[in-house]
This record gives C-alpha cells, sequence and structure tokens, in this order.
C-alpha cells in the first residue's frame, strides 16, 4: 500500500475510533459509575445468534448469568436464560459530547438482565461503558496536550527561526532546559505539588497544561529549521519585495511549508501524550474516580488475584495497541510523504 | 580543549537552571509543608524546628534557594517525611537498585539491537529485513504498561520467575552468591521487559545509521575493490557509523534513571521510579524534588559524556 | 537574433530626462560568516564600494565574474537586503532613509525576477494567486478589480486562457517565468531587475521572453536592470553597460562604447574571453 492510502486508510479509522469515543454515552449501555454489586468480576458476554438448542434468534442476544460457587469466576452462563439485545433502548441518562442530554442507547437488554460485553469490575461496573467513557478522558487528554505542544512549538520555533538574533539564542537555549529535564519525573513533580484530591477536571486541565509544555521543545526545533530554509526561498523574498508584512510571510508563505513536519509531530505526540495519562491514571494520580480512564481501568491488575483469574480486566491495555498503531501508520505514512515532496 | 571546556559550563549552566526550577517547584506546594511535618507523631517538634531553620523558611526566596543548593552540593538533600530520615541515603540505596536494573536492561537492549539493527542494514529490503522490522513496529504499538502487565501475568501463572521486588524474603543469605543469584532471578522479567521496551527505537536508529554509512561513496568503493562484504562491514563502515551510536549510547545512558518507572511499579522493583511514586502520595516533597535532580543530573552528564565521547571517537572535531 | 533597435537607445532618452532613475552610492555589504565547529567568526565582503547610475527607460546591463557582486548589488536595490554602508538614490530620494510607509510605496517601484522560476512561485498557489498576490499586498482594489488585473497580464505575458487555477508546478520553465514577469508587473514598477532570469531557459524560450521584454518595455516604458554572464545578450540588448569584479564596480559605459574602448584591464580580459563577440562588436560599431 502506497504511503498515501495508508495515511488515508490510518486517518479514517482513527476518526472512526475518535467518533465513537466522542458518542460513548449513546454507544455504551451504561453510565461509567453505576455499580452493580451483587455482579462483581462478572466474565464478559458473548454476543450469539444461535443457541443451545440450535435455533437461530433473529436477534443477537446474550445469555444470563448464575452464580457458581464451585466456577472459578464464581458464575457460570444460565443457558435458559436468553436475553436478546435491543437498539436503540431508552436508557440512564447522558450527554452526548458533555453538552446535549440524551436518554437513547444504541443497545441495551431488558431489565433486570444485564449486558457486560467486557465484564465487570470490583465495584461490578461495566468495563465497555467505562472503556468508552475512559477513552474521552485519555484520548482528550493526548489531544489536547499535543495542541498546546505544538502551538507553542510553532510559535517558538517562527520567531526563532525568522528573527535569528538573540531571540533565536535565548528560545532555543530555554529548549535545551525542556529537553533535558527528565519530564516524566517532572509530571510526577507537578502532580505531587498539587492537593492529592482536588476536582477532577482541575487535575486534568492542570496535567494536560504541564505535558504540553513540556514537550514543545523538539518540535520547536524541527519547525525551526523548516522556517530557516524557507524564509530564503525566491517567492517569499518575492513577496517580501511587495511589501508583505512579517506576520504575512509567515503565515501565507512559510509556515505553510512547515505543515508536513507540525502534521507528523502531531502523530507522534498524540499517543505519545495518551500513554502519559494512561501511566498517571495507572499510578492512581490522574483524574479520580469514579471518572474513568483507560489507565485506572488497568490500575486493578497490579493485585494479583485480579491479575490471574480475570482475564478480561487486560482488555483496555489491550485495545490500547490498535490505537497507538494507527498513530503510529499514520506517523509513518506522513513522514514518507512529505520526505518525497521537498517543497 | 575549548570544545570540551565550553560543553562543560554549559552542562553546569544547565543543572543550575533545572535546580532552581525544581526548587521553585517545590515552594508552589500549598500550605507550609512543615505544618504537615509537626501533624506527624513519629517526628519530635524540635526536629521540625531545626529543620525549619536549617532551610531558612522565615527567609526570603533567594536565600532559600541558596541554602539548598549549599545543601544539595553538600549531599543534604532534605529531609524524607515518611522514611523519617535524610533524603540523600535514600536515594542513593534506590538509585543504585535502578541502575541495576537499567543498566541490564540497557545492554542487553544494545545487545540484540547492534546485530539486529547491523543486519538489517546489511541485508537491506530481504527477508531478515522486513522481518525485523515487522517485528519492531509490533514491539512499538504496545504500550509498557501491557508488556509489564503481561510479564506479570507469565511470572503469576508460571511460577518460573518470582513475581516482583528484588530479593525473596525468604533468601537470608549472606553468601554472595546466594544474594546474586536471587536477585539476578528477580532481574530477568523486568530488565527483559525494559530492554524489549527500548528495542524498537534502538534497532530503528541503528538501522538508519548503518543504512546511511553504507551508501556512502568510500563503502562502495571499497566493494568495488574487491574487499569481502563482512570486512567492509566491520572494518570500514561501522567505524564510522559510530559517530551516531555513540551519540545514541549517551542518550541510552541519559534517560537510565527515567526509563524504568513502569517497570519497577509493576514488577515491585525497588527503584527511584517507585520511590516516586511512593513519596508523591506521601507528600515527601524533598524526595520527590530531588529524584527530579538526580534523573537530570543524569540526563545532562549523559549527553555530555555522549559529546565528549564522540569528540575522542571522531578526529575531524578535534583539529578545529 | 533580435536586433537591439528594438530596446530604446540611451542616447535619445538622456536628452529628454537628466535625472538618473537610479543611482548606488559607494554601496558596501558584508556578512559576518562562522566556521563550523569551531565557530571563529570570518568576514565576507560582497560589495565594495559600488556605484552606478542608471537611466529612465533604457536598459542597463551589470557583468561579471561569478561572485562578483552583481547579485548582492540588485537584491539590495530591491530592498531584499539591507548593505552595510552607501546610498541607494531612486528617484531623487535616499530609499535606504526611508520610514516604512514611504517604503512601503517604493517597493512597488522595484521589482526583480528570479534566475529560477520555479523557486520563486509558491507552489501551493494558483496561477491567478500568485500573480495578484502584490496586489492583495499593496491593498490595489477590490478582490475583483484584483482578479482582473491579474487576468489580464495573465494573458498580455502570453499564457494561454483557463490556466490561472493551475499551480506552477503545471508549467513549463518558460511559462513560470512569464507569470513571474506577470506578477512583478502587476504593480506596475517603474524598475525591473532581471537577476539571470534567462538562464535557466533553453534558446527558443529565450528569445521569447526577450521579445516579450522589449515589447513591454516600450509599452510601458519601463526600466531593466539586466544581470546576465551571457555577453551575447547583453552586447545585444544593453543601452549602458557595468563590469563589476570582487565588489566593485570597476567600469559603466555605453554598451557600443565599452566594446569598443574598454577602459579598464579587467574589462578587456572579459571581452577577449569571448571570441565570438567580435563580429558583434564589429557590426555596432559599424
Amino acid at each position: 500500500m502506497t504511503p498515501r492510502h495508508t495515511l488515508r486508510l490510518a486517518v479514517l479509522l482513527l476518526a472512526v475510533l475518535h467518533a465513537l469515543i466522542l458518542f460513548a454515552g449513546f454507544i455504551a449501555p451504561y453510565d461509567f459509575s453505576s455499580q452493580n454489586r451483587d455482579l462483581t468480576f462478572a466474565p464478559p458476554a458473548l454476543i450469539h445468534f444461535v443457541d443451545t438448542h440450535g435455533r437461530i434468534h433473529r436477534r443477537p442476544f446474550v445469555y444470563g448469568l448464575r452464580f457458581d460457587a464451585l466456577d472459578p469466576t464464581g458464575y457460570k452462563i444460565d443457558p435458559s436464560q436468553i436475553d436478546p439485545l435491543e437498539f436503540l433502548v431508552a436508557g440512564a441518562p447522558y450527554k452526548i459530547a458533555g453538552l446535549f442530554p440524551a436518554t437513547r442507547h444504541l443497545f441495551g437488554v431488558r431489565a433486570p438482565s444485564r449486558v457486560f460485553l467486557m465484564g465487570t469490575d470490583a465495584y461490578g461496573r461495566d468495563q465497555f461503558s467505562r472503556f468508552l467513557y475512559g477513552g474521552q478522558i485519555s484520548l482528550l487528554a493526548g489531544l489536547l496536550a499535543a495542541a498546546v505542544s505544538l502551538t507553542i512549538a510553532v510559535a517558538v520555533g517562527a520567531l526563532a527561526g525568522y528573527y535569528r538574533g538573540w531571540i533565536d539564542e535565548i528560545l532555543m537555549r530555554t529548549g535545551e532546559l525542556f529537553l533535558a529535564l527528565p519530564w516524566l519525573y517532572l509530571l510526577f513533580a507537578v502532580r505531587a505539588v498539587l492537593p492529592l484530591h482536588i476536582a477532577g477536571w482541575q487535575v486534568f486541565l492542570l496535567l494536560v497544561a504541564v505535558m504540553g509544555l513540556l514537550g514543545w521543545a523538539r518540535p520547536a526545533r524541527l519547525i525551526r529549521g523548516v522556517v530557516l530554509s524557507a524564509k530564503e526561498r525566491n517567492f517569499v523574498l518575492a513577496a517580501r519585495g511587495f511589501g508583505a508584512s512579517d506576520f504575512y510571510l509567515l503565515g501565507r508563505h512559510i509556515l505553510p511549508q512547515a505543515s508536513g513536519v507540525i502534521l507528523t509531530q502531531l502523530a507522534l505526540l498524540i499517543p505519545q501524550y495518551v500513554l502519559a495519562e494512561v501511566t498517571l491514571s495507572f499510578l492512581g494520580l490522574g483524574v479520580s474516580e469514579p471518572t474513568p480512564s483507560w489507565g485506572s481501568l488497568l490500575s486493578s491488575l497490579q493485585q494479583y488475584y485480579v491479575l490471574s483469574s480475570y482475564w478480561w480486566m487486560f482488555l483496555p491495555a489491550v485495545l490500547l495497541v490498535p490505537v497507538f498503531l494507527l498513530y503510529y501508520a499514520a506517523a509513518n505514512a506522513l513522514q514518507e510523504r512529505f520526505r518525497s515532496v521537498q517543497l | 580543549m575549548r570544545y570540551l571546556s565550553r560543553r562543560l559550563i554549559h552542562a553546569i549552566l544547565l543543572l543550575l537552571a533545572i535546580s532552581f526550577f525544581s526548587f521553585a517547584l517545590l515552594q508552589i506546594a500549598p500550605g507550609d509543608y512543615f505544618d504537615s511535618l509537626r501533624l506527624n507523631p513519629q517526628i519530635s517538634s524540635q526536629t521540625v524546628d531545626r529543620i525549619r531553620a536549617q532551610y531558612g523558611l522565615d527567609r526570603p526566596f533567594p536565600v532559600r534557594y541558596a541554602l539548598w543548593l549549599g545543601g544539595a552540593l553538600r549531599g543534604d538533600l532534605g529531609y524524607s517525611l515518611a522514611s523519617n530520615s535524610a533524603v540523600g541515603p535514600l536515594i542513593g540505596i534506590r538509585a543504585r537498585n535502578t541502575v541495576l536494573l537499567s543498566g541490564t536492561a540497557t545492554a542487553l537492549a544494545w545487545l540484540l539491537a547492534l546485530p539486529i539493527g547491523i543486519g538489517s542494514a546489511a541485508k537491506r529490503r530481504r527477508t531478515v529485513d522486513r522481518a525485523a522490522e515487522l517485528a519492531t513496529s509490533a514491539l512499538l504499538t504496545v504500550p509498557d504498561l501491557l508488556l509489564f502487565l503481561a510479564l506479570l501475568l507469565l511470572a503469576v501463572r508460571t511460577g518460573w520467575f518470582p513475581t516482583g521486588g528484588m530479593t525473596s524474603a525468604a533468601n537470608d543469605e549472606s553468601s554472595f552468591w546466594g544474594t546474586f543469584t536471587d536477585i539476578a532471578f528477580h532481574l530477568v522479567l523486568p530488565a527483559f521487559g525494559l530492554a524489549l521496551a527500548m528495542l524498537p527505537m534502538l534497532v530503528r536508529h541503528v538501522r538508519a545509521a548503518m543504512i546511511e554509512v553504507l551508501e556512502a561513496p568510500f563503502v562502495r568503493a571499497a566493494r568495488g575493490h574487491g574487499i569481502p562484504r563482512s570486512r567492509v562491514l566491520f572494518r570500514y563502515a561501522l567505524p564510522v557509523a559510530s559517530n551516531p551510536l555513540i551519540q545514541l549510547l549517551g542518550f541510552s545512558l541519559a534517560t537510565m534513571l527515567s526509563t524504568s518507572v513502569i517497570a519497577e511499579i509493576v514488577l515491585s522493583w525497588p527503584g527511584l521510579g517507585a520511590l516516586m511514586v511512593e513519596s508523591i502520595f506521601a507528600r515527601d516533597l524533598y524526595v520527590v524534588v530531588a529524584i527530579v535532580m538526580l534523573s537530570s543530573v543524569f540526563l545532562v552528564a549523559g549527553n555530555l559524556l555522549a559529546d565528549l565521547l564522540l569528540l575522542a571517537a571522531d578526529p575531524r572535531i578535534r583539529t578545529e | 537574433m533580435t536586433p537591439r533597435t528594438q530596446m530604446a537607445t540611451s542616447e535619445s532618452l538622456d536628452r529628454e530626462i537628466r535625472s538618473p532613475l537610479v543611482g548606488i552610492k559607494r554601496l558596501n555589504k558584508s556578512y559576518i560568516q562562522r566556521r563550523p565547529i569551531s565557530r571563529a567568526k570570518f568576514e565576507v565582503t560582497a560589495l565594495q564600494d559600488a556605484s552606478l547610475t542608471i537611466a529612465r527607460g533604457t536598459t542597463f546591463a551589470l557583468i561579471g565574474e561569478s561572485g562578483s557582486g552583481k547579485s548582492t548589488l540588485a537584491r539590495c536595490l530591491a530592498l531584499l537586503e539591507k548593505p552595510t554602508g552607501g546610498e541607494i538614490w531612486f528617484e531623487g530620494r535616499d530609499i535606504l532613509e526611508l520610514a516604512p510607509p514611504e517604503l512601503f510605496e517604493v517597493r512597488n517601484q522595484i521589482q526583480m525576477i528570479f534566475q529560477d522560476p520555479a523557486s520563486a512561485l509558491n507552489p501551493g498557489m494558483t496561477a491567478l494567486e500568485i500573480v495578484a498576490e502584490p496586489l492583495k499586498i499593496q491593498k490595489r482594489g477590490s478582490p475583483a478589480e484584483q482578479r482582473d488585473l491579474a487576468l489580464g497580464w495573465v494573458a498580455r505575458v502570453g499564457l494561454p486562457s483557463g490556466c490561472e487555477h493551475k499551480r506552477p508546478m503545471e508549467f513549463s520553465g518558460g511559462q513560470r517565468q512569464r507569470l513571474a514577469i506577470a506578477r512583478a508587473l502587476v504593480l506596475m514598477p517603474k524598475l525591473l531587475i532581471l537577476d539571470e532570469s534567462l538562464a535557466s531557459l533553453d534558446l527558443a524560450n529565450q528569445e521569447m521572453i526577450l521579445k516579450l521584454l522589449g515589447d513591454l518595455q516600450r509599452e510601458h516604458s519601463l526600466t531593466y536592470l539586466l544581470i546576465s554572464h551571457d555577453l551575447r545578450q547583453v552586447a545585444n540588448f544593453a543601452n549602458e553597460i557595468a563590469v563589476m569584479n570582487e565588489g566593485r564596480v570597476v567600469e559603466q559605459q555605453p554598451a557600443a562604447k565599452l566594446f569598443a574602448e574598454p577602459r579598464d584591464s579587467y574589462t578587456r580580459d572579459l571581452l577577449l574571453a569571448m571570441p565570438s563577440l567580435e563580429s558583434i562588436v564589429r557590426d555596432r560599431l559599424a
């Protein structure tokens, strides 16, 4: 597959992924905090079309669960209880993208039955729903932090590369300073100086801000390089000859030349920041309960009994792989594409 | 010589700036840090007062910074609330453990990356290269967290390796060999996992560096003279490729203290990363800042070392 | 070969207009560069007390070897670089001393055509956008007026209709240079600097563009500063020639006189290096 096609495919899939996460409220059958104390650590429900008697059902269905002390998971599938999946059901209220209230969910089963596509955790919370909601936190953190870093990088790179002189010196030295900082530890340190239990969204914004502030140095250096060479291009000189202002030159002629670098860095930084957020929340330093994040979904795995008995708790980690795969594939394709086109 | 002194001064200035930065961070902590110290029944109020005077909390910021810096240079990095002891020795032990882990992992990673990278570059585009590229890409997309959790699962399920820690509680032997094997067994999983985590980027860089050299005209000229391929590779290409490779090594060394955080947490290795997390929960701020400083020192020192090695290895730079 | 009579002769014009359009007095330009790694500084002098005058409506040629400072002088004149010393007089004003608002005005009077047409055009813009850009920057007229004016010039330089939405990549070298000319003329400048503008084109294209330039000069009373190391072209089209060597203007004379009686030894060596000039020189003297 040519880089062009890989890029298109990767971007398309990424868009689908982000759309799914954005509409987490709709797709998730349950709220992320609703507990089912009677169904803790329930295994995932498989979707069937054919039942144990060989009958084919029109609607996909799941089997009910029964307690069974003898089974290692503590549950046993009850083939007699058939719960068909219903679509566009009314359920717990939620907000689309945090703004528009709604109650329709994509699918669900009639109460009191439950459908847990990824099983439940220690409090009986549906992992599938929590995974979708968690994605909102983790992906948003990655996207926002990357946006912050790149905005700073573009500004710094443009100023340093265009004006040179002492501005360049100061900015690049500052960049060196930032590059010399152990960013993960520094992130921890910032988290450390904040009170441990401040409001969730404040923690989120602060972490995004710090991550963004720490990561601008490397892309800034790359952008500066592009600006340095671009500003000597004849078409830039020509525009200057017409009396174009520095601002116009940068915006219309010079920075567009850096679009390749910017996009590639974006594709590399986002997964890095997502991983940072996941790491922090895994350690309990991210957003606080009950708001889920992909990292906090995994933190229970630090306990041996969870790790060895409840395999479905691994799923969020496994599902991270395709996310990173898509971003890295996009980054690679972008690098290929912009390397061959020497503008 | 001028180059050397310039880099050295540069490094020292950088470290000073970082120390200032880190110290300023400490001051953001809301509330008087020592109030919470006072609440701790294990620490006598005399100790608290002594610490207070020592760190000059009632003096202006520059004085406090000077006091802290002076203390730090002497090895006095503050006081640890959680372990009721001085920060210095505490960090020293943990740092040693971390270096043991990352050092082993780095060595392992390099031992694997060099042949794979060189081999891929030498047999470019053929099966070996493609297979290696596929494997490293796959490894790259697996987040460290998943990797170590999987290793932990392996340990728990199979019992072949200890599930965490650095030594077994059951191991009371004071014999060197006994302790050595015990630690070695505990080291396998985290070091292996860490090495795997480092491997993809390393292989990529080694391969890229080798390819760049192999495409140079002088290499082709050597082949044209009939010099056998392996000799060209090792006696002609590799020495020239060592330039970027040494820089890479420096970078590996530089990040040695910070790469092992996840490994330490998941596999309970008592290192600096684990201490960092514990200290955050314990609000043990002096430890936190000291760890940041220490890893910065490693980063700067590692990069400086890389530059110095480059200076020694590359005659072109020396003649300027 | 296009006969030189298509270009205005400097003698007739001199009688009409007394003061020169451009006067360059003792222009100096030096750069400070650093050696790699050791970063020791050393100075490069590109222009040393260079002086010349360009009369209105003429074609003035600047010749010399590579590195003699021709391009640097041109760029200083086009206000693309700042000289380290000296004066540049344009229409009676020292443009190096002007305040930004007046400078903005002057910029549309002096335009430059570069050697490589591909690098002079932003590959991401369409032909129409490129030609209309100066109008946009100088804020002349409404967008519709700008568009019409730009289209008019695109047609005038001989580009086929319907090409205005194509990008530079889709044009040939000669066509790109025409685009560059259209863009330069859209602001109706008085002085057009041609910095080796024909060097990258094949002979057929060179001929066509030279003809175009000649027509345009007569239509719009343009003054050309032609920088070239093609002495044949210079011999055919320039009214006045200046010779540069190592940052200095070694001599400036009307074209015919320069070929017949070069005053400086360097000029003589330069001319002698081109044996085919003999016939042309003899033609001009005749």
